[in-house]
């Protein structure tokens, strides 16, 4: 990774009496062999590095699980207040919850898919609030009928949930002005917010959600 | 010295008996040692006016403190040699003063320099001379089993003192001043409580543990007395002294008749007692000035003080740099409801291994920064700073270098160790300032959802100090401000994987405080831009790993 210039260019001192003079030459030796060992060194070490780096290809899947599915675990609410409203909860062992639009919505059965995401509903703009420090001040409250936005289709529009109980961390604002990311990646960009509920919150309506097991049986997807 | 000799016979009116006190000397002469303290002790007793010495005795001021307060030069009651018997009895023999009945603790230094106190034992403890606590102390730190090349001492005593002092020290002032004496024997030579007793000890301290004293030692014995009564306020204490007046205000008293003084018990708090003494000379004037009476607001002492001996070495250091093979192993101890997350500790093995070396009591783990469990630290290592308390003996280079293979010679494989030195307090300085333009070199294991093509590898390597905007990762968001950070990645280059077309290792060097995991997988889309953005298809991260954390001083 790092080689180290060797200075080739040292010259002994030619006034200097004859044994200085082998004293140099003997000191620049070592020092070049010096040199030389700590570059072969940091060469042995490198290649040492390397085959602890280089994965055994054959251990590996051939289709790793996503991030989403290494580090979450998913609930869905189907036809959540409304039929066709089918949502998904993504919970992280920290207890955030990521809410969002399942690929089943209805939403999707439109040909263009999403063209517009509007965040100012109910009492106030979703994407206005600010949420400060560690505590998560400002954050509002809410229940999980509380409505987070409005997702439009050429047709129709359609109101998004919380679906559970807990504090606003942040909204995907980036809907906005993309909202065809609901389209393309739904179950990851295309996410709505970011909740954290309290622990006897989630308690309450995990057993009103479905496995991703569950949810597959019950839309029969494959 | 033979000046004040001089003067003391000058204004001597009580009658010395230079024969008996030679005899005393004789009496209590033992070795060479011994003898020459004892003819100086009596010339310095000599040297104070004995009326004084004998109203500051009945008042309960204990001898040292009588002869400290007239601070002479030689420090001769000091002597680590010099029992409380002997010098009580020179002074005794000198001033012709008889103590009445037991011992009690000196009024000003609540027993200090009378060597007298409460142990953590509760026991009381009376040690005869200087030497006898020297030798207490000095075995406490063999028990310890303490290695060390000096050591500095540190007395703390209770607040008090000091104002028992000055108020001791007005009064004599006020009742005194007019005496020729006075003049050149000024009280401001007073030698500090503390002082006495670390000069006392000091010396013999230094012969019984074969090293020398200094201020500056990292081998420290500290010596805290404690007092009941000085939790008192004292502005009670003054006030206790206006309102209640107690003694004859006219007439001349004998020194040793019992003067009023009131006995009080150390529980006591709320009323103060004034002790009322006259002194007895020719000189005094027959009239009767308002101040004539050494009125001194201080408590009879009943009770010594506790004395708690401490002796500990400050910390001392160890620095190097740590490597971390498993995925298993977080940084630090990690519990959760009582269950370890991870199968170790790097901080434990390495604390582990190192404090019984040094026979240390504790140690605490410092990093330069930090790792998930889940990711191995690799090259060049990462820069850690070891603090042990109170070790009872510093490693040599060759034990560092035994432990430092030992570490690495563990079978588990599970850490390593590299360029361990015990290093000074500098230690704290040459962290902190690798810490300010970290860089740090990764490797990662990256799949991405279509096969990878040439243009990739080349569009990668050409990016150099790319800003990336990073919002608080999901994985981290329960605890830290949700923030948005700028971090610069400085470059990046993949090395592909045979036999695969959609693994590859992407080696990247990144500003410190980069989530590398995000930067890959792209946390939903809140750090932009990502490997997944860059490529235009999914990225996710299998693995990762640190290579090299930069950082000269280490």
């Amino acid at each position: 990774m790092s080689d180290i210039m060797v200075d080739q260019t040292h010259k002994p001192e030619e006034t200097a009496v004859p044994n200085n003079l082998q004293q140099h030459h003997k000191q620049d030796e070592e020092h070049h062999q010096q040199q030389q060992s700590v570059r072969e060194n940091a060469e042995y070490e490198d290649k040492e590095l390397h085959k602890l780096l280089v994965p055994d290809i054959t251990l590996l899947p051939l289709t790793p699980p996503s991030a989403v599915e290494s580090n979450f675990a998913s609930y869905f609410a189907p036809d959540f207040m409304n039929p066709g409203n089918d949502q998904y909860i993504y919970r992280h062992p920290n207890g955030l919850c990521v809410v969002g639009l399942a690929s089943t919505h209805s939403a999707f059965k439109d040909k263009v898919g999403v063209s517009a995401v509007d965040f100012n509903v109910g009492k106030s703009d979703r994407s206005g609030m600010k949420v400060t420090g560690k505590r998560k001040k400002n954050a509002q409250h809410f229940e999980s009928n509380t409505a987070l936005c409005k997702v439009c289709t050429n047709d129709a529009s359609y109101i998004i949930r919380c679906c559970v109980k807990g504090s606003l961390l942040e909204v995907n604002e980036r809907l906005i002005k993309q909202p065809e990311l609901l389209n393309s990646s739904a179950d990851r960009e295309g996410y709505i917010a970011i909740i954290m509920p309290k622990p006897a919150d989630w308690h309450k309506v995990k057993a009103s959600l479905l496995s991703l097991e569950e949810f597959k049986k019950l839309r029969a997807l494959c | 010295m033979s000046n004040e000799v001089e003067s003391a016979q000058v204004n001597d009116a009580t009658e010395v008996n230079q024969l008996s006190s030679s005899a005393a000397v004789e009496s209590h002469a033992g070795s060479c040692d011994e003898e020459m303290p004892l003819l100086l002790l009596n010339d310095v007793v000599r040297s104070i006016p004995n009326h004084v010495v004998k109203a500051l005795l009945s008042i309960g001021v204990c001898s040292r403190c009588v002869l400290r307060i007239f601070g002479t030069e030689d420090r001769i009651y000091c002597h680590p040699l010099l029992s409380q018997s002997m010098l009580r009895s020179i002074i005794e023999e000198v001033t012709g003063f008889k103590s009445e009945g037991s011992a009690q603790f000196c009024s000003v230094c609540l027993g200090i320099l009378q060597f007298s106190y409460c142990n953590d034992k509760e026991t009381m403890v009376k040690m005869e001379s200087p030497n006898d606590m020297a030798l207490t102390i000095a075995e406490l730190v063999k028990k310890e089993g303490h290695q060390i090349d000096g050591f500095s001492l540190e007395v703390s005593v209770p607040q008090l003192i000091m104002e028992n002092e000055s108020s001791l020290l007005s009064a004599m002032r006020k009742r005194y001043e007019s005496e020729p004496w006075f003049q050149e024997r000024l009280l401001s030579k007073c030698v500090p409580v503390k002082d006495v007793l670390k000069f006392a000890i000091t010396k013999p301290l230094e012969t019984l543990l074969d090293v020398k004293s200094s201020s500056a030692g990292c081998f420290r014995i500290r010596l805290t007395y404690t007092h009941k009564m000085a939790s008192d306020n004292s502005v009670e204490r003054n006030q206790g002294f206006k309102r209640r007046k107690i003694g004859k205000e006219n007439g001349l008293h004998n020194v040793n008749d019992e003067s009023v003084i009131s006995n009080k018990v150390c529980s006591d708090y709320s009323t103060n007692e004034t002790i009322s003494v006259t002194g007895s000379s020719s000189n005094i004037l027959q009239d009767q000035e308002p101040y004539e009476h050494l009125r001194i607001p201080i408590d009879k002492v009943s009770e010594p003080c506790h004395l708690v001996y401490l002796c500990y070495r400050t910390h001392i250091y160890l620095c190097g740099r740590y490597l971390k093979y498993s995925r298993n192993v977080s940084q630090t101890r990690w519990i959760i409801d009582e269950e370890r997350m991870g199968e170790a500790s790097v901080e434990e093995i390495i604390g582990s291994n190192i404090l019984p070396m040094c026979r240390g009591d504790n140690y605490k783990f410092h990093a330069a920064g930090r790792e998930d469990i889940d990711v191995r630290m690799l090259g060049s290592g990462r820069p850690f700073l070891l603090e042990i308390h109170n070790a009872r003996q510093v490693p040599s280079e060759e034990t560092v270098n035994e432990i430092e293979s030992k570490i690495n010679g563990l079978e588990n494989k599970l850490v390593g160790v590299k360029n361990l030195k015990v290093v000074g307090s500098q230690g704290w300085t040459l962290m902190r300032e690798g810490e300010a333009e970290k860089q740090k070199q990764y490797c990662a294991l990256v799949w991405i959802s279509r096969p990878l093509e040439d243009e990739d590898v080349q569009s990668i390597s050409l990016l150099n100090d790319m800003q990336i905007l990073q919002k608080t990762p999901i994985r981290v968001l329960h605890r830290r401000s949700p923030l948005e950070r700028e971090k610069i990645i400085h470059w990046m280059k993949i090395e592909r994987i045979a036999g695969s077309s959609q693994y590859f290792l992407l080696h990247l060097c990144t500003q410190a405080g980069t989530y590398i995991k995000e930067f890959v997988h792209g946390d939903l889309g809140r750090t932009q831009p990502s490997v997944g953005s860059i490529l235009g298809c999914r990225a996710e991260i299998l693995r990762l790993d640190v290579t090299d954390v930069k950082m000269d001083s280490f």
